[in-house]
């Protein structure tokens, strides 16, 4: 394949892309920029990431490496963005900060190039400006590229919105409810959630999810919880678990080992989250489910129990 | 609001001198001093955190827990660029959850950005004070941790070369004056006799000594309780150990503010916290063909683990070998040492090669 027949940009399908990909993928289609998808998640991809990675970084950085790796000489350049702060009490986790140069040096002899886009309010850098400013170093105008990243941001609202919708409809359901908390890159990677919420599908259960849940809505809620915790992300999961616990059964807080944000507010959850039972699964790089599984269902007996529904 | 608080801040190396000082001096206010940090206090610390948090929450929950032991009343905590922001909520959630009562001082909750929430935080400490008197108790313990940082470096780079066994005692005569000092007179004095001790002591050190650089995360790099008093163990071997990374040089004097753009090559962007110094530091000690470089950085710390790739291709283009430590709460120090001894000995070994 010669160089110019290669898509221009390869988005590893990991990690923050669960979040806004819809966002980078409407951007590019904008702009007619080609790009190429990591394939799913699976087996493969996260032990090869576990062998790049520092041994003691998260699960999820892991897989992310995992997918930069099936994409090196597959296309001009990785996209990962940096996404560092909204503002000075808004922040992301340090490692969304630090996984553009960190994949620089752990593949820095495959000579693949890296792309970023610096998403840094306090630096000047507000999520606006840095996608019109990555548009510009990608060779378009500042116009054509804040014309894409509105379009783009509304494409991600959209989705926003339709999984809010979905989620309500999901609510109003009859049967026992499970709340199940934890980043979109944990519960939607088809290798590390999906198997979790597949479990408690065939089980007759219906599962909502935390994250599902209007950005805005639930980040008030945690700051009425929660005062000093900032970093978005774990925001959105709290005040979704706020909000949701009242239709919901069981509360179940997925979590990779060894999540910094994680590790907190869950403490914090349990702590002060009184009524609901509350089941903490922490994923590793184990390959079987039978551990998980006898969890979930003896979890999902104490709800029955609980409910009456079992004598 | 009360009137006769007893303070606590958590133990943090030996800078809750200048803590109390401010305390004491600035906002005239009683200081709880908690006990030295030692197994019990980590004991304490971890049985009631959660476990995939990292170390400096385990032990700074411990001290807390000795502070209240030893009367305290309220406790103030820090906050910083990391996982540091949240430490206060959870830690005062479970305190409150083991049934302790006491006032807590979040300075997270008034780190906001405005300028404002800053005197709000003064105020909540002692609320009759002055602000100009707080404001000078700052300045004196700043240059108190001045003097302590570069009394410290000074220690641990000419400590292993002294046969006679005065460096220890003049430096923790410093330390035990600093932590009496009730002005600034008092503080400089004591700084003075520091530095006029050591220059007393006659030093068998080589032309050419052996010189570690350390770097590592915020609180066990500059807590010897919780690095294993790497330092002192380094220099007993011989070595002149060198470690940048303190408060003064980060947070006072600040002196290289291009310090990104020096790493550029490795690191385009801070990734977090304490990363981007550490880099640089990495770097500045291998650009001045230090022998070895030693990275300490408690389990589950998020920067510090990120950075390693990186210290692994600055390991590979300078030529410089990495011995990279992870701390947990440990209960021995035979594997450091093991790893330490092994480590010098080839750093000497690499020596006699290269001549």
């Amino acid at each position: 394949m010669s160089e110019q027949k290669m898509p221009m940009i390869g988005i590893p399908r990991a990690m923050l892309y669960y979040r806004y990909g819809p966002l980078w993928e409407r951007f590019f289609q904008v702009l007619g920029v080609s790009t190429l998808l990591s394939p799913p998640s699976s087996r493969g991809i996260l032990e090869a990431g576990a062998r790049l990675a520092p041994d003691e970084s998260c699960l999820s950085l892991k897989m992310l490496m995992g997918h930069v790796e099936t994409l090196i000489g597959r296309c001009n350049c990785i996209f990962i963005p940096r996404y560092s702060n909204y503002g000075y009490t808004e922040l992301f986790c340090t490692r969304y900060e630090g996984i553009y140069d960190q994949a620089r040096n752990i593949f820095r002899s495959s000579g693949q190039r890296f792309i970023t886009c610096n998403i840094d309010a306090q630096n000047g850098f507000p999520e606006a400006k840095a996608f019109e400013q990555f548009g510009v170093e990608l060779g378009f105008t500042a116009k054509e590229s804040r014309r894409a990243w509105r379009e783009a941001s509304r494409a991600l609202e959209q989705r926003k919105k339709a999984e809010d919708r979905s989620q309500k409809e999901l609510a109003g359901k009859p049967g026992i409810k499970v709340l199940a908390a934890g980043h979109s890159y944990i519960l939607s990677d088809p290798y590390l959630g999906k198997p979790i919420l597949d479990n408690l599908d065939a089980a007759g259960v219906v599962t909502l999810r935390a994250d599902a849940l209007e950005p805005e809505t639930a980040r008030k809620a945690c700051a009425r919880f929660s005062p000093t915790c900032r970093w978005i992300v774990s925001e959105e999961i709290v005040g979704g678990v706020l909000l949701w616990k009242e239709k919901a059964d069981g509360i179940i807080l997925v979590s990779a080992f060894p999540c910094g944000p994680d590790s907190m507010t869950n403490e914090l959850l349990i702590r002060r989250i009184r009524g609901v039972p509350i089941l903490t699964l922490v994923l590793d790089a184990q390959s079987g489910m039978a551990g998980i599984e006898t969890r979930i269902e003896s979890f999902l007996d104490i709800i029955r129990f609980q409910k009456g529904a079992m004598v | 609001m009360k009137q006769h608080r007893k303070v606590a801040l958590p133990r943090y190396g030996e800078y809750n001198c200048a803590l109390k000082y401010i305390v004491e001096q600035g906002f005239e206010t009683e200081c709880i001093l908690p006990p030295p940090l030692s197994r019990r206090t980590e004991d304490l610390g971890a049985r009631n955190s959660p476990d995939l948090v990292c170390t400096p929450f385990k032990t700074t929950l411990g001290s807390m827990i000795e502070a209240l032991e030893a009367g305290a009343d309220t406790i103030i905590m820090v906050h910083g660029a990391c996982r540091l922001n949240y430490f206060g909520e959870l830690q005062e959630q479970i305190l409150r959850d083991l049934g302790y009562h006491f006032d807590f001082i979040n300075l997270s909750l008034f780190n906001t950005g405005k300028k404002r929430d800053i005197l709000r935080a003064l105020r909540a400490i002692n609320p009759r004070r002055s602000m100009i008197r707080a404001g000078r108790s700052l300045y004196e313990a700043a240059r108190m941790v001045e003097h302590l940082d570069d009394t410290t470096s000074f220690y641990y780079q000419n400590c292993g070369f002294d046969p006679t066994g005065q460096y220890r005692k003049i430096y923790w005569r410093f330390i035990s004056d600093m932590y009496a000092a009730q002005s600034l007179p008092d503080i400089q004095e004591g700084y003075r006799n520091a530095v006029r001790a050591f220059e007393d002591v006659a030093l068998s050190k080589p032309p050419d000594p052996i010189r570690i650089g350390i770097i590592g995360d915020y609180y066990t790099v500059m807590d010897p309780f919780s690095n294993l008093e790497i330092e002192q163990k380094l220099a007993d071997m011989g070595v002149e150990v060198h470690r940048l990374m303190n408060i003064t040089n980060d947070m006072l004097r600040n002196s290289n503010k291009n310090k990104q753009a020096k790493i550029r090559e490795f690191s385009e962007f801070s990734m977090g916290a304490s990363s981007t110094t550490d880099i640089w530091q990495a770097q500045n000690f291998a650009e001045r063909n230090f022998d070895g470089l030693i990275q300490v950085k408690s389990a589950c710390c998020m920067p510090e683990t990120d950075i390693m790739p990186v210290l692994a291709n600055l390991s590979q283009d300078y030529k410089i070998p990495v011995l990279y430590l992870t701390y947990d709460s440990q209960t021995s120090d035979v594997g450091l040492m093991t790893r330490l001894e092994a480590f010098y000995d080839m750093v000497e070994m690499r020596r006699k090669v290269t001549l």
